[in-house]
């Protein structure tokens, strides 16, 4: 079994302006993502980002705030994945719920040795 | 999650800081609940919580300590907030009918007579209701703008006239009570006569304005027959509302399908209306909804009892003359036949009175043309009711109308 990692890119909730009833509707399609996943077996982990950021950069360590790129690039969190194939991890993620707010999901397969 | 969570905690928690902070800081309250939202939602996408209510509370609470930072960063020493409140005295606020009557006072706040009615309802919407601008906008028909103007008019009022959230004073609260039962009708009413295409803000609008009723009713003090007939009014109209429209098309009365009625909606209402009997006070409600009963019953349209709506109808009007309900009562007369008395009515009203709904005056004489044969001057009146409707859908419904009047008259 493969591991992959699904990275959501897309602007925040906050700089969408979204209603408290469009946060509800929102929410209702990740909980239902999450206990499809887990109920499938094939989930693994996943963190949420805030949004601003730092970086450091280069041999001289230099840190700057963010932002770095535009909002529709900006990495919002991810889940980890365990199936057999980059098709099957894009199935998976036929589900991810905010295509509409211009949200992009990126798979990455995850490095295991051994 | 339960449905509404998000909006109804909205207003639970604006009402409860509002209690703690007082109205003037009403917008540093909203952009802080706001941003509460936010938070859950950015955490709750990936780590589902076990009760969100209890999360969104928990929340609200630590809300409170960052406020009083915030609010006493703005003043001067001498007005700060003095100590963080203890947790046992926050805890206090957050009691289920602390909350409630919150907001309750939050309702009498909104109907406040220094707000006009149209600010009334946009604070009722934004403030109890947590709807957010763009939402109140579509609901209304309105431009966002607008919306943000009378919601920023209103908390100018607030600081003006120094408005507390407080119950009104003795001598004043029965004429509030009226205004509070108003504001709840108007957007009753704004829910169920629209004709948008999107049904879904609609319903809401419905649903909200009963969700206020119900919340009045639990506190006893403030059960009157007005609040149970009003109740049971909405209940009535609401039991019809799946029927009302079909396949993007109206449905009226007649073509209504009766088995789509509500059954429980109309049994509340009925209860509702049985209660009225227990209190002294009468009101227009009361008449309204003795109408809605009438046709709730009616298991055929052509079972309607027309004379006892024509007979509340006169009811109404002596208690409040209006060219709505003269209209309404022109229509019924029509529907058994009664031409004259239907046409000296609708003589009666100037169309113009009407405002955006004259068309229905036009629609009502069209009827009484082709009723009496009299194609051509039918069909003048349709094509005036046509061109003066601004709703998509009604004009659908008359244009309809219109071919019938026209396939007469060929």
């Amino acid at each position: 079994m493969k591991e992959f990692m699904l990275i959501f890119l897309g602007p925040s909730y906050d700089e969408l302006g979204l209603s408290p009833e469009e946060l509800q509707g929102r929410m209702g399609k990740w909980f239902a993502w999450g206990d499809k996943m887990k109920a499938q077996g094939i989930y693994r982990g996943g963190a949420a980002l805030h949004t601003p950021g730092k970086r450091i950069t280069g041999v001289d360590r230099v840190e700057s705030d963010g932002p770095f790129v535009e909002s529709k690039e900006l990495i919002g969190g991810y889940y980890t994945v365990a199936v057999d194939s980059f098709e099957a991890a894009a199935i998976v993620a036929q589900d991810y719920p905010d295509y509409d707010l211009e949200g992009t999901v990126e798979i990455r397969e995850v490095v295991n040795f051994g | 999650m339960v449905d509404h969570l998000f909006r109804h905690q909205y207003g639970k928690m604006v009402a409860i800081l509002s209690k703690i902070f007082g109205l003037s800081h009403l917008e540093l309250i909203e952009d802080a609940i706001q941003d509460t939202f936010l938070k859950a939602a950015l955490q709750w996408k990936i780590n589902k919580p076990e009760h969100p209510e209890a999360w969104l509370t928990q929340a609200a609470k630590h809300r409170v300590i960052d406020l009083i930072r915030q609010i006493n960063a703005r003043k001067s020493r001498n007005q700060h907030f003095h100590d963080e409140p203890m947790a046992s005295e926050l805890d206090d606020y957050f009691l289920e009918h602390e909350i409630r009557d919150s907001q309750l006072r939050m309702i009498f706040v909104a109907a406040h007579p220094s707000f006009s009615r149209e600010e009334q309802i946009v604070f009722a919407l934004k403030t109890i209701s947590g709807f957010s601008l763009k939402e109140i906008a579509a609901a209304l028909l309105q431009k966002e703008e607008t919306i943000k103007k009378r919601l920023q008019r209103t908390r100018a009022k607030i600081k003006d006239a120094e408005i507390q959230l407080e119950f009104p004073q003795a001598h004043e609260i029965e004429s509030r009570f009226a205004m509070v039962l108003q504001v709840i009708y108007l957007i009753f009413n704004e829910g169920f006569h629209s004709t948008k295409k999107d049904v879904l803000i609609d319903r809401e609008l419905c649903g909200e304005a009963m969700r206020l009723c119900r919340l009045l009713l639990i506190k006893e003090n403030f059960r009157t027959g007005s609040l149970y007939a009003l109740f049971a009014l909405m209940c009535y109209h609401a039991s019809r509302l799946d029927a009302k429209v079909e396949q993007g098309e109206i449905m009226d009365l007649k073509t209504q399908d009766r088995s789509k009625w509500h059954l429980p909606l109309i049994v509340l209402g009925n209860d509702a209306l049985r209660k009225t009997e227990d209190y002294p006070d009468f009101s227009l409600y009361h008449l309204e909804a003795a109408v809605a009963m009438e046709h709730v019953r009616a298991i055929k349209f052509e079972n309607t009892n027309w004379q006892n709506i024509i007979a509340l109808y006169d009811q109404m009007l002596e208690m409040m003359p209006s060219d709505a309900i003269a209209l309404s009562k022109s229509i019924a007369h029509l529907q058994i036949d009664e031409l004259e008395q239907s046409y000296l009515i609708l003589k009666s009203i100037h169309p113009d009175a009407l405002g955006s709904r004259a068309y229905l005056w036009h629609g009502a004489m069209a009827e009484y043309y082709e009723k009496s044969g009299q194609f051509q001057d039918a069909l003048h009146c349709i094509q005036t009711a046509v061109s003066t409707c601004s709703s998509e859908l009604e004009q659908k419904f008359l244009i309809k109308k219109r071919s019938t009047i026209e396939s007469n008259l060929i």
